[in-house]
C-alpha cells in the first residue's frame, strides 16, 4: 500500500476489513467479498518462499488435512474439493505436504522457480511397503 | 429506562457527588471502576445510583485501575458512551493505557481527583497524577470547586464525543478540598442535561458487525510518526469545538466557562497563574491586596490545560511586568510544568514579563492567603525591578530553611 | 450457534475469517488454532489480542488479517478489553441501542502464555471471576516467542531459553510449567480444556463448547513454536502429535471447576524423551550429566497423568 501522509492515514489507526458493509462474512465465500486495500488478504507473502508445494489433483483424495492445518489460509478448498493453493499467502512452511496422507503424496515441496507443469511430470510412483 | 432523579434547584455536593450525578446524567453505557481514594465517593455514589434503578448501563467492578482503563477502551471501541474515575496511584497504574485511548481516538471521560504519588504514600491533594498524565494525548480540563467539576463532567462527554474531536477528556479537581468539601451546586435537571450532552454517536464501532474494525495496529517507523501527528493535529484542532460547548453551556446554564480564566485582569501589573482550588484562593487573595496594598493584580488559570491555550495565555498576560507561576507538584529537578508552559509561551511575546515558580501544597498541604499575599508582593517587587527579585524557583508553605533553586 | 462440524470435507467448506499475507513464522501453529476457532462457528465475533506474537503479525498498518471486529490493547488487558466490550454489548442489547440487534455475536480474547500466564494474568483471573460471556484462548508456547525467546512461568523444566539458556553450569530452565488449566478451573469457570491443534477434531469440539456455555470459558491450546521449540517447521504437527501421545500435553476438560473428562487416550503412550528429542531447546539434555532432567520429565509428566485420571474417576 502507498505511504500516504499524516492528512490520509486512518484516525485512530483504524483499519478496515471490508470496503463496503458485509451481513457476515462468514457467510460470504472469499471471491465474494469486498476486501478492504488494508485487508492484508490483499497482501503477498510470496516472497518468504524457498520451496513451494505443488498439488496433484489426480493423487488427492479431498480428506482436507492440509487445509485444516494450513497455518497461512493458503489451502483453496470449495465444496469439500480441493481445488488450489494460494501462492500469494502460502509461506512454503511445507506442513501440508507432511499431513498428506496419499501414496505417494498429492502435495510435494519443489524449489520456487521450478516450472508446476514439470513438477506434475516428475512426480514420484506410489511407494510399496517397507520402502 | 432508568429512573429520573429530581433534583433541586440548589443541591449540596461534594466534588465526588457531582461527578457521580454529572455521569449517571450523562446516560453513561459502560462505566468500568476501581476505588481509590479520594475519588472512591464518586464510583460508590453511582454503584448505588445503578443499586437504586437511577442507572440504565453496565457498571463493572474491576480489579485495578489499569484494568478499569482497558474494560472502558474496550467497552468504547465496541461503541457507546464510556466513564470513570481514579486518582493518583490509580492514574500512575492507568497510565499505560491512558496513551492507548487517546492514540485510538476513544471519546471516554474520566473524572480525576488529583492526589499525590507516592513515595511517601499520601492519601491528599496535589497534581502529581495531574501532571505525570499530562502529555497522554487527552483534553484536560481543570475545575475549583464542585459545581464546576458537575458542569465540565456534562461538557466532557460533548467535547470528546464531537464527531470532529473524538479524543478522550479528563476533568481533574483538588482531592478532599474541592472533593469531600459540600458546596452549593445549581445541576440541571435529567432531561436538560441529557439533552445538553447528547445521544451517543457510534464511529467504527466493533459491535457493527457489518463493518468489522481493527483496533490498535502496529506502527513502525514508516507510519508511527503519521499517526501521531494526526492525533496532534486532532488535539489542536478541539479547541474551537470546545469553546462551542462552553458557549452552548452557558446558553442553558449563564454559566460562562473559558479555555483560560481571567480573574481582574483588565488593569493587571502582575498575574498569579495557578490550577485547581488555588485559583479562587488566590482570586481572594489578589483582591485583598488590591484593597490593601493597592497592587494590581490579576488570576489566570488554564481551564483546559491540555490542547494548550498557548494564544490564549499570551493574550491574557500580554500586558503584565510579573508573573508567578504555581505548580502543586514535585518539579522532579527542574522547574515546574507551569513555569514551563509559561516559559514557552511568553518567551516571544513583546514584553516578556519576569517568570517565577513556586512549589507549593504538596500532600495536602493548605495554600494559606498568607503565603499567596506573600507570592503577590514578591512578583510585585519583580515587576518593579523589572528582573527577579528572588529566585526563579521558590518552595512555598514548607517548612525548615528556605529552599529555593535557579 | 455452532454448526455441526461431522468430518474435515465438511469442516473445510467454512469460508475463513482469518486471512493471510499475516506475518507469523512458516509453520505456526497460533494461526491453526486462530483458523479453527473463527471457522468451527457462523456467529459473529469481536475478538481481542494481548501483545505478542499473533498481535504482531496480524495487525501490522496498513493491514489487518481480520475478518471481524478485533481489538489490541496491551500486553496483559485483552481479558478485560473484551469484557469491556461485552459490557457495552449488554448495554446496548437493554437499551435497544445496538447496531445489529438480532446478529448473534461471541467474545473471544487470545493472549500467548507470557501474557497468560504472567503478566496478564491478573486482568483474565478478574474478567473470569467477573463472569464475563467470553472465551479465552491461551496460545501457549511457551516461551515469550515474539521477543526472542525468554523464559515464562509456562516455560518447562530443562528447557534452554535466552532468559534460561543452557550452560556449562546449567540445564536451562529450572521449574516444571505453572498449571493454568488447574488455575483456571479453580476460578469455577463453567468451561475449561485443554487442546492441541493436531487433534483437531477434539479441538473444534471444545471450542465450540466453549463458545456456547454461558459465562466465561478458558481454552489453552498448546502451539508448538518452529522458531524457540527449534524444530523445522514443516514438522509443526507431528511434533504436536508426539506431545500429547507422550502426555506432555494431555487433552482434558474441566467442567464448572469440578468434573473432570479426559478427551484423548493415547493408544501407545510414548516416552518423554521422544518428545525431547525431537526439538532442539532441549538437546542440551541428552548430555550425560543431564539425564536427571529427563528423568524428572518423565516422573513429572506420570504423576500428572496419574493425577488426571484419579481427578476424572473421583469426579469432584
Amino acid at each position: 500500500m502507498q505511504k500516504v501522509g499524516w492528512d490520509e492515514v486512518s484516525a485512530g489507526t483504524i483499519l478496515d476489513s471490508f470496503s463496503q458493509e458485509v451481513d457476515n462474512s462468514a457467510l460470504v465465500r472469499p471471491e465474494d467479498r469486498p476486501y478492504a486495500d488494508t485487508n492484508s488478504y490483499t497482501a503477498s507473502v510470496a516472497d518468504w518462499r524457498v520451496l513451494k508445494p505443488v498439488y496433484n489433483r489426480d493423487i488427492c483424495i479431498d480428506c482436507q488435512n492440509c487445509w485444516v492445518f494450513c497455518p497461512d489460509t493458503s489451502i483453496i478448498s470449495r465444496d469439500k474439493k480441493m481445488i488450489g493453493i494460494d501462492y500469494d499467502h502460502c509461506k512454503g512452511c511445507g506442513v501440508c505436504v507432511e499431513v498428506c496422507p496419499t501414496n505417494p503424496k498429492s502435495l510435494l515441496m519443489f524449489a520456487e522457480q521450478d516450472d508446476n507443469e514439470e513438477a506434475l511430470s516428475q512426480w514420484p510412483e506410489k511407494k510399496k511397503k517397507g520402502e | 429506562m432508568a429512573e429520573k432523579m429530581e433534583l433541586k434547584e440548589v443541591e449540596v455536593w461534594d466534588g465526588n457527588m457531582a461527578y457521580a450525578q454529572a455521569m449517571r446524567q450523562a446516560q453513561i453505557d459502560v462505566v468500568a471502576a476501581y476505588p481509590i481514594t479520594p475519588s472512591t465517593p464518586t464510583v460508590q455514589n453511582y454503584s448505588k445510583f445503578l443499586a437504586d434503578g437511577y442507572v440504565d448501563g453496565e457498571f463493572v467492578m474491576v480489579e485495578s485501575e489499569h484494568g478499569a482503563m482497558s474494560g472502558c477502551i474496550g467497552a468504547a471501541a465496541a461503541g457507546g458512551r464510556v466513564a470513570t474515575a481514579t486518582s493518583s496511584q490509580g492514574y500512575a497504574l492507568m497510565m499505560e493505557t491512558l496513551y492507548q485511548a487517546s492514540g485510538m481516538r476513544l471519546p471516554i471521560v474520566l473524572g480525576v481527583v488529583n492526589r499525590a504519588i507516592a513515595a511517601p504514600l499520601n492519601v491528599n491533594g496535589d497534581h502529581s497524577d495531574m501532571y505525570m498524565g499530562r502529555d497522554s494525548g487527552w483534553i484536560h480540563v481543570a475545575t475549583y470547586n464542585p459545581q464546576e467539576a458537575y458542569d465540565m463532567i456534562l461538557c466532557a462527554f460533548k467535547i470528546g464525543e464531537h464527531m470532529d474531536v473524538r479524543l478522550p477528556v479528563q476533568v481533574h479537581q483538588d482531592g478532599f478540598i474541592s472533593s469531600h468539601t459540600a458546596q452549593n451546586v445549581r445541576p440541571l435537571q435529567d432531561e436538560d442535561a441529557y439533552d445538553f450532552v447528547g445521544e451517543y454517536q457510534e464511529k467504527n464501532a466493533m459491535l457493527d458487525f457489518t463493518k468489522p474494525v481493527t483496533y490498535g495496529a502496529q506502527t513502525e517507523e514508516d507510519w508511527h510518526f503519521e499517526h501521531k501527528a494526526k492525533q496532534q493535529k486532532a488535539l489542536m484542532d478541539s479547541r474551537p469545538v470546545i469553546d462551542e460547548v462552553f458557549e452552548e453551556f452557558e446558553k442553558r446554564t449563564g454559566r460562562k466557562y473559558n479555555r483560560v480564566e481571567t480573574y481582574m485582569m483588565d488593569d493587571a501589573d502582575i498575574a498569579i497563574v495557578a490550577l485547581g482550588t488555588t485559583v479562587e484562593s488566590a482570586r481572594a487573595a489578589a483582591q485583598i491586596m488590591r484593597e490593601e496594598k493597592g497592587i494590581k493584580v490579576g488570576v489566570v488559570s488554564p481551564r483546559v490545560f491540555r490542547p494548550f491555550p498557548y494564544e490564549k495565555m499570551q493574550e491574557a498576560l500580554a500586558n503584565v511586568k510579573a508573573v508567578a507561576t504555581m505548580d502543586r507538584s514535585a518539579p522532579g529537578g527542574t522547574v515546574g510544568m507551569l513555569f514551563n508552559e509559561l516559559s514557552g509561551a511568553l518567551i516571544n511575546t513583546d514584553k516578556r514579563p519576569v517568570l517565577t515558580n513556586y512549589i507549593y501544597g504538596l500532600g495536602g498541604r493548605d495554600m494559606t492567603i498568607e503565603n499567596l499575599k506573600t507570592i503577590i508582593e514578591e512578583t510585585n517587587a519583580n515587576a518593579e525591578a523589572g528582573k527577579l527579585t528572588v529566585p526563579t524557583q521558590q518552595f512555598s508553605g514548607l517548612r525548615g530553611p528556605k529552599l529555593s533553586f535557579f | 450457534m455452532s454448526k455441526t462440524i461431522k468430518n474435515l470435507k465438511q469442516f473445510s467448506t467454512a469460508n475463513e475469517r482469518f486471512e493471510g499475507a499475516h506475518l507469523l513464522c512458516p509453520g505456526c501453529a497460533h494461526s491453526m488454532i486462530v483458523r479453527e476457532l473463527m471457522n468451527c462457528t457462523e456467529d459473529n465475533l469481536v475478538l481481542s489480542t494481548n501483545t505478542g506474537c499473533l498481535e504482531v503479525s496480524t495487525a501490522v498498518y496498513p493491514y489487518t488479517s481480520w475478518d471481524s471486529s478485533w481489538i489490541h490493547i496491551g500486553f496483559e488487558n485483552a481479558a478485560t478489553a473484551v469484557a469491556g466490550a461485552e459490557a457495552m454489548y449488554n448495554a446496548k442489547k437493554r437499551k435497544g441501542t445496538l447496531p445489529n440487534p438480532d446478529a448473534p455475536v461471541k467474545f473471544v480474547a487470545f493472549g500467548g502464555d507470557g501474557s497468560t500466564y504472567d503478566i496478564g494474568f491478573q486482568w483474565l483471573s478478574g474478567a473470569v471471576e467477573r463472569g464475563h460471556d467470553f472465551t479465552y484462548i491461551c496460545l501457549d508456547n511457551e516461551v515469550y516467542a515474539n521477543t526472542g525467546g525468554q523464559r515464562s512461568s509456562s516455560t518447562p523444566i530443562g528447557a534452554s531459553t535466552t532468559t534460561s539458556p543452557a550452560g556449562r553450569v546449567s540445564y536451562g530452565e529450572k521449574k516444571m510449567k505453572k498449571d493454568i488449566v488447574g488455575i483456571m478451573g479453580a476460578h469455577g469457570a463453567p468451561y475449561v480444556a485443554q487442546v492441541a491443534p493436531n487433534k483437531w477434531k477434539d479441538m473444534v469440539k471444545k471450542l465450540q463448547k466453549s463458545l456456547e456455555t454461558e459465562g466465561p470459558c478458558f481454552i489453552n491450546a498448546m502451539s508448538a513454536c518452529t522458531t524457540e521449540w527449534k524444530f523445522d517447521p514443516k514438522d509443526t504437527i507431528s511434533v504436536s502429535d508426539v506431545a500429547v501421545d507422550s502426555l506432555v500435553f494431555p487433552l482434558y476438560e474441566i467442567i464448572d471447576g469440578k468434573e473432570l473428562n479426559i478427551t484423548y487416550r493415547p493408544k501407545n503412550i510414548l516416552p518423554v524423551r521422544d518428545y525431547l528429542g525431537i526439538q532442539g531447546r532441549f538437546k542440551h539434555l541428552f548430555k550425560p550429566e543431564n539425564q536427571h532432567v529427563i528423568e524428572q520429565w518423565q516422573k513429572d509428566v506420570d504423576a500428572r497423568w496419574e493425577y488426571l485420571q484419579r481427578r476424572e474417576e473421583a469426579r469432584v
